[in-house]
């Protein structure tokens, strides 16, 4: 099938298959994908509305045991750096973030075998009490994995309780790229594909929302990014637990990956990927663009490749900071940017509520 | 490139004027900029793109010198000058600068300030030595704003200036002190730089002599829309006069603490492909459009790719004014970042010198286009398919073919007849019966009276030169100097006979070239004699090339020229348009050929061949 026929397919809203998807990746010209996606995003979302979310993204550790040679944030217990942070300092850190408007907090970290799992399940748990305008978005499906293996407890008994705390959604960090041949190689003691895809499965059943993720720009290729894209639209059609993708770039400053990769992504496969991702993720409610990885320039210019999201305004962020990658933005900024790209901007919670609309001037 | 579906409809208008190769207005520019539809936009200017560079994206190993940052001016917008004795004033002499070119750059791009303190000697000086210490590289030096400068300073009219920089070694102007063409931005911001009149004047009169330049616009600050439009327009209208410019590049302001606040604070990108598309839809007569990463950001810069800029500057070691100004990129781009950069965008990298001439290609299945009406029903059927098309005149296809560059492509006879061992023939040639139109000697004198003479040959093809060396020698018995000209001057008495081909040599016809009474049809001259057609250029391609891909393009000429047969295809008449002819004018010239390589035409390329061996 060639492109225009594929095309024509799309339009009248058909599935497209992983060959077929392969071939939009290798073949089509940017922007046709981007008219293909285009037509996708205003059939999730017609309206022409941009949402963000008013979150900080702060870390508790970065001790972590799983050596990941992507990843310039971790540091092994003992070494130089490496911090777990007390409770208290957290709840204060997030009632900081309240104040200064936050609605999310976004907090993940290292898997560190020295910390109990009464610490993530006290953290939750004051976190609803104590700061009751956050919304706790914690812990990456790896991090589920570590607490499942620190108690001896199965990933499901881990989730109840994490639930009965009063956690609700989990980010979709973690999955880099679904393929178990790439995962070998970038993070073999991080868990397997199914691994990922299980977590996220027995949160999704048991009524926890979650983003999906993906890492790319590193060793992966087409049929990998396609292995990705096609198991998590399998899952989506289980439960529906998936309230957006979010895609970004590898960042090579100061990981062992990088030095053994002579190019970083470019622009343009951002650009493809967001596209492609939402003509592929048909069960997938929003593309995020992450103007935090890519810049805020290419972020924008993802508004007009398929994204309906722009991410949160991150108050505060370590781990690209760890990579040399270094963005910032806030709430006017944000608005300001949509705007400029054409759309009206729209603050939401993390479950993609709309909490204030902030329209262009006509 | 698939249909376009446009979100906006008023861009509908637009679109049809585009498709029929119709000029836009200033209404059609504020209609585009004022669209949310940015994908719509960025496909029309690909068709543009496409159409005029095929998927060629061109970068340059290029190196920027900026010899002093003391300046008589001190604009608002800059954060580069500085006053003799301050901390930061630097000047750089000839022997520094030379130190500074690394030996592979093929364009050094020199640009600074109105230094009051050096020589005119300085600057000759400067571009002398860097001519002879480098002589492969092109220098494109001085803008406007500069020659105006030494144009005062040193007292010497502005077409004097230029001819000696020439005489120098300069081989293009850049298009830098644009700036907005508008007296009211001017005032607030640049008031004692020079304006719009003066600006076009001194492009133009370096086209006059043959030195191509560049043109930019700064936008992004106090601008208006229409005055952007308005800056397009006088561009184009001075294009029209002297077709001199190269390229224009669109400069997105850089505030840094300028104490400018812009018209939108954080530099909208959406903003930079918008401008960059509607230049490469407003300027229908530049060949080339340019996303200068170093102010676009590289981010922006490669997006732009495919929203109509052809060009991605280079390598550019050693840029400052800039990134005084707070621009955040990297001061220069390895090139085999900037080649993963294009072939990301879908487009194939092609290193060029300052004049645009293809140098290399880091690509494969690459076809070559030459880009004369006769030749461009061949490609008809190519654009939407797994080959690459690379506009590129004769010569510098033999010369890429050479590095095996090439997969295939209408080759000049004399290039196949050179590389016969990698090349094979594939039934298709573009012969003349008794007349071509387009390989045309423009003459003061008679054929016998050229004797001796000085004959101005172009540097495209090899093929026309020998047609006429042959004629000159072995029909009338003569001989002549033939001299390669330079750049696009013509009459400058320097020369007692002109040879032109393609589209050139067919406007020059129509219009007539002023002190060239004589009009000779090189293929009429062999016809008279030989009672044979003409092959200029064969349809060649690599012997290694795999059986599928030979099949694949036989089938593609195949439909075209059987199309062809019947009318001239939309793309034919839109191209004769461009260069001033009627749909039947078109027609009759294209009637005029043959394009099946038959019998007679084998017996005219042996003969020739023959012939040009005993030169």
């Amino acid at each position: 099938m060639d492109i225009a026929a594929l095309q024509t397919k799309l339009k009248k809203g058909k599935r497209i298959s992983p060959e077929e998807g392969l071939r939009l990746l290798r073949e089509a010209p940017l922007l046709d994908l981007a008219d293909m996606a285009t037509d996708a995003r205003f059939r999730h979302n017609p309206a022409m509305r941009v949402t963000f979310v008013v979150d900080t993204n702060p870390n508790y550790t970065n001790v972590c045991e799983n050596d990941c040679a992507f990843c310039a944030f971790y540091r092994h217990a003992g070494e130089k750096g490496a911090y777990v942070a007390p409770l208290n300092e957290m709840i204060r850190n997030f009632r900081t973030a309240a104040e200064n408007g936050a609605t999310t907090i976004l907090l993940q970290g290292g898997v560190n075998p020295a910390l109990s799992f009464d610490y993530y399940l006290r953290l939750v748990k004051r976190t609803v009490a104590e700061v009751p305008e956050i919304h706790p978005h914690f812990f990456s499906a790896p991090e589920i994995m570590g607490m499942s293996r620190l108690t001896d407890m199965s990933v499901s008994d881990v989730l109840r309780d994490l639930w009965d705390a009063g956690l609700r959604t989990l980010p979709g960090g973690g999955a880099e790229v679904l393929s178990d041949r790439v995962k070998r190689r970038i993070s073999p003691r991080k868990g397997t594909t199914a691994d990922w895809l299980s977590v996220m499965r027995e949160a999704h059943r048991m009524g926890y929302m979650s983003t999906a993720t993906m890492m790319y720009g590193h060793l992966e290729n087409g049929e990998d990014i396609i292995a990705h894209l096609e198991s998590i639209r399998q899952l989506q059609d289980e439960y529906h637990g998936f309230t957006a993708f979010v895609p970004w770039s590898f960042k090579p400053d100061n990981t062992p990956l990088g030095k053994t990769l002579s190019h970083r992504a470019t622009p343009n496969r951002y650009l493809q990927i967001i596209a492609l991702a939402r003509i592929y993720l048909d069960n997938f409610p929003h593309i995020q663009a992450s103007w935090f990885s890519e810049g805020k320039k290419i972020g924008q210019i993802a508004l007009h490749f398929g994204a309906d999201d722009f991410g949160g305004t991150l108050l505060e962020e370590n781990v690209h900071a760890a990579a040399n990658f270094l963005n910032k933005t806030n709430v006017k900024e944000c608005i300001e940017i949509i705007h400029a790209a054409g759309f009206d901007a729209a603050e939401r919670t993390t479950l993609y509520e709309i909490r204030k609309a902030f329209p262009r001037e006509k | 490139m698939n249909r376009i579906n446009f979100k906006d409809k008023k861009l509908l208008p637009v679109w049809d004027k585009i498709q029929k190769g119709k000029r836009l207005s200033l209404a059609d520019g504020l209609v585009l900029f004022h669209s949310s539809d940015l994908i719509s936009i960025g496909k029309m200017a690909g068709f543009v793109h496409q159409r005029l560079s095929g998927d060629a994206v061109y970068f340059a190993l290029n190196q920027k010198i900026e010899p002093s940052n003391i300046c008589a001016l001190a604009c608002r917008f800059c954060n580069f000058s500085a006053r003799k004795g301050e901390p930061q004033a630097y000047e750089m002499n000839i022997e520094e600068i030379l130190g500074r070119i690394k030996p592979d750059v093929r364009e050094v791009h020199i640009t600074g300030s109105l230094n009051p303190h050096r020589k005119w000697e300085y600057y000759l000086g400067m571009v002398g030595r860097i001519k002879q210490r480098f002589p492969q590289t092109d220098i494109k030096a001085f803008t406007a704003i500069e020659i105006d400068f030494f144009h005062k300073q040193f007292k010497l009219p502005v077409k004097e200036i230029l001819k000696q920089l020439k005489a120098a070694g300069v081989d293009a102007l850049p298009g830098g002190g644009a700036e907005v063409f508008s007296e009211r931005v001017r005032k607030k911001l640049f008031p004692k730089k020079i304006g719009a009149s003066a600006w076009l004047q001194i492009h133009a009169a370096a086209h006059r002599l043959g030195i191509p330049t560049n043109a930019t616009m700064l936008y992004g600050h106090i601008e208006t829309y229409e005055e952007r439009l308005r800056h397009l327009i006088m561009l184009r209208d001075a294009q029209d006069k002297t077709g001199g410019f190269l390229a224009f590049v669109p400069l997105a302001f850089q505030p840094g603490t300028t104490g400018i606040k812009p018209s939108n604070q954080f530099g909208s990108a959406i903003d930079d492909l918008k401008t960059i598309a509607v230049s490469r839809l407003m300027l229908d007569n530049f060949p080339h459009i340019k996303a200068y990463w170093v102010m676009l950001t590289e981010d922006v810069a490669a997006a732009a790719l495919n929203f109509g800029a052809d060009d991605l500057d280079g390598t550019v070691g050693g840029e400052r004014i800039a990134h005084d100004a707070g621009a955040i990129t990297p001061p220069a781009l390895a090139k085999d970042r900037l080649i993963k950069i294009i072939k990301d965008a879908g487009k194939i990298p092609v290193e060029r010198d300052a004049l645009y001439h293809p140098l290399d290609i880091y690509a494969d299945n690459v076809i070559g286009k030459i880009p004369y009406l006769n030749s461009v029903l061949f490609y008809n059927y190519f654009e939407k398919e797994r080959f690459k098309l690379l506009p590129i005149v004769p010569r510098r296809m033999g010369i890429l073919s050479l590095k095996g560059k090439i997969a295939a492509g209408l080759f000049s006879l004399m290039d196949y007849l050179a590389q016969e061992d990698t090349l094979e023939l594939m039934d298709y040639c573009i012969a003349a019966r008794n007349q071509v139109k387009s390989v045309m000697l423009f003459s003061s004198k008679k054929w016998p009276d050229l004797a001796g003479k000085d004959i101005g040959i172009t540097d495209d093809t090899a093929t026309s030169v020998h047609l006429l060396r042959v004629l000159l020698e072995k029909k009338y018995g003569i001989k002549a100097n033939l001299v390669r000209m330079q750049g696009t001057a013509r009459n400058d008495g320097d020369f007692a006979a002109v040879l032109l081909i393609g589209d050139e040599a067919m406007r020059c016809k129509k219009y007539g070239l002023a002190g060239f009474e004589q009009v000779f049809d090189l293929a009429t001259e062999w016809y008279h004699w030989q009672r044979l057609p003409f092959v200029f250029a064969v349809w060649a391609e690599r012997k290694a090339l795999s059986p599928n891909d030979k099949k694949d393009i036989h089938e593609k000429i195949r439909q075209t020229l059987a199309k062809e047969k019947r009318a001239p295809s939309p793309l034919s008449t839109l191209h004769g348009q461009r260069i001033g002819l009627t749909p039947r004018e078109t027609k009759t010239y294209l009637d005029g050929f043959t394009f099946r390589l038959g019998k007679p035409e084998m017996k005219a390329i042996e003969i020739f061949r023959k012939i040009v061996a005993d030169l």
